[in-house]
């Protein structure tokens, strides 16, 4: 008698909910000692705090405030405000200005100092997150899950995915004028991002996905699928 | 980062043809149950707007679509807890199941996604492919290997969902004030 086994099953925790402006999905493969179900509320939950810190909508964010204000104002951030800050003028200075969450009002108009205080240069500069927050709270997330134990698991923000552990989860490429979607691949510890801008789609992948989202904006606006920002980076960009 | 392609890049472009996409959350009594924690037991509650109160959600603009709305009660003892509201809805190619609970003070939980299923060919309009999944159930737990594909795509938006769950926050405010929740 042939008896098929069935390989051990390995039961994962995924969940979604609308966040950040699109489907938010979570999974996380169980783990010794850990809850995964209740670790991946955990990364929800953080979703929210970061989401909500960054909007430039929400009237209580570091960004509203800051758009809000007069020349001359200061505002003091918290750490994920000026991680992300940071991070955006490394990405300004690097890529010459094509990357500029002042959206062109006004680069130069603000800067954070070491004490983590934001400077507003002049009057009209306003700051808008959106190309770049989306990838940070997929990161904090990912962070979120594993400081509650989870060792293997993604994170994906309607296509700013972040895949961590000891699995490699298929991607696939949403047909953006057709509908359906097409194989691209396998993903395992990295992030990847698809992005349009100017009719152009272009999806990067890279160690971090606050990089692969941010990245994807300079290769759709440069039209250089191989930017040398991207060696920096350790990522790797396809144009569609 | 480990990457691998599936051929070239060929592969995601327009010359391979496009797939159907699915994956399911949780099932409606499942996602009940996490907003609900400490209730005893569900039943299904039916919600019948009237022309007064249809025309009443018009005027709040958003647009009644339906009169008849099936909930679940969540009871403990004698005591409702809240309700939980299960809709679809359509943008461009996708149809997505979600899960609105609202507890009897009106306060509103998490959001839960049932269900996403992305169509290929603009099926998304017929009748018959809709079909397919409704009342499909499903399970919270799934194997590696099984269905666990990520979809990437630079215009997934949540308005559809946001704008449902407003109809439905509407709609129980609504229903509420006349005294027709129990």
């Amino acid at each position: 008698m042939v008896a098929s086994v069935e390989p051990p099953a390995r039961h994962v925790v995924r969940r979604a909910r609308p966040a950040l402006g699109t489907l938010l999905e979570i999974g996380a493969e169980p783990c010794d000692g850990c809850d995964a179900a209740f670790a991946v509320a955990a990364a929800f939950d953080r979703v929210r705090v970061v989401e909500s810190l960054l909007s430039r909508f929400d009237a209580g964010s570091e960004i509203h405030r800051f758009n809000a204000a007069p020349a001359g104002a200061h505002i003091d951030l918290g750490a994920d405000a000026r991680a992300v800050l940071d991070a955006s003028r490394a990405l300004h200075d690097a890529s010459g200005g094509l990357f500029d969450v002042s959206l062109g009002s006004g680069p130069e108009g603000w800067f954070v100092d070491e004490a983590s205080v934001l400077h507003k240069r002049r009057a009209g500069v306003s700051l808008d997150l959106g190309g770049i927050g989306k990838g940070y709270a997929v990161d904090a997330a990912v962070q979120a899950l594993r400081r509650h134990g989870v060792r293997t698991g993604w994170v994906n923000a309607g296509g700013d995915l972040r895949v961590f552990g000891t699995i490699d989860v298929p991607v696939d490429v949403r047909d953006e004028t057709g509908g359906g979607v097409r194989r691209f691949g396998t993903l395992g510890e990295g992030a990847f991002a698809t992005s349009r801008l100017g009719g152009r789609q272009v999806s990067v992948a890279a160690e971090f996905c606050l990089w692969a989202d941010a990245l994807t904006k300079i290769v759709a606006a440069s039209g250089d699928a191989s930017h040398p920002l991207l060696q920096r980076y350790g990522a790797r960009a396809w144009l569609q | 980062m480990r990457i691998a392609l599936v051929g070239s890049i060929a592969a995601a472009s327009a010359l391979a043809p496009a797939a159907a996409f699915a994956v399911d959350y949780l099932s409606a009594e499942e996602a009940a149950r996490l907003m609900f924690p400490d209730a005893e037991r569900f039943e299904l509650h039916e919600i019948v707007l009237d022309a007064a109160q249809l025309q009443a959600l018009d005027a709040r603009g958003v647009r009644g679509r339906s009169a008849r709305w099936q909930s679940l009660a969540a009871r403990r003892g004698d005591a409702t807890l809240g309700h939980v509201i299960v809709d679809q809805v359509t943008g461009k190619f996708e149809l997505i199941g979600y899960a609105v609970g609202i507890a009897l003070d009106g306060t509103l939980k998490p959001v839960e996604i049932l269900s996403y299923r992305e169509s290929h060919g603009g099926e998304i309009r017929l009748p018959a492919w809709r079909r397919q999944f409704a009342g499909k159930s499903s399970t919270s737990t799934l194997r590696v290997g099984d269905d666990i594909a990520n979809i990437s795509g630079a215009t997934l938006s949540c308005t559809h969902v946001t704008d449902g769950v407003r109809r439905i926050v509407a709609v129980f405010d609504l229903v509420k004030k006349s005294g027709g929740l129990r």
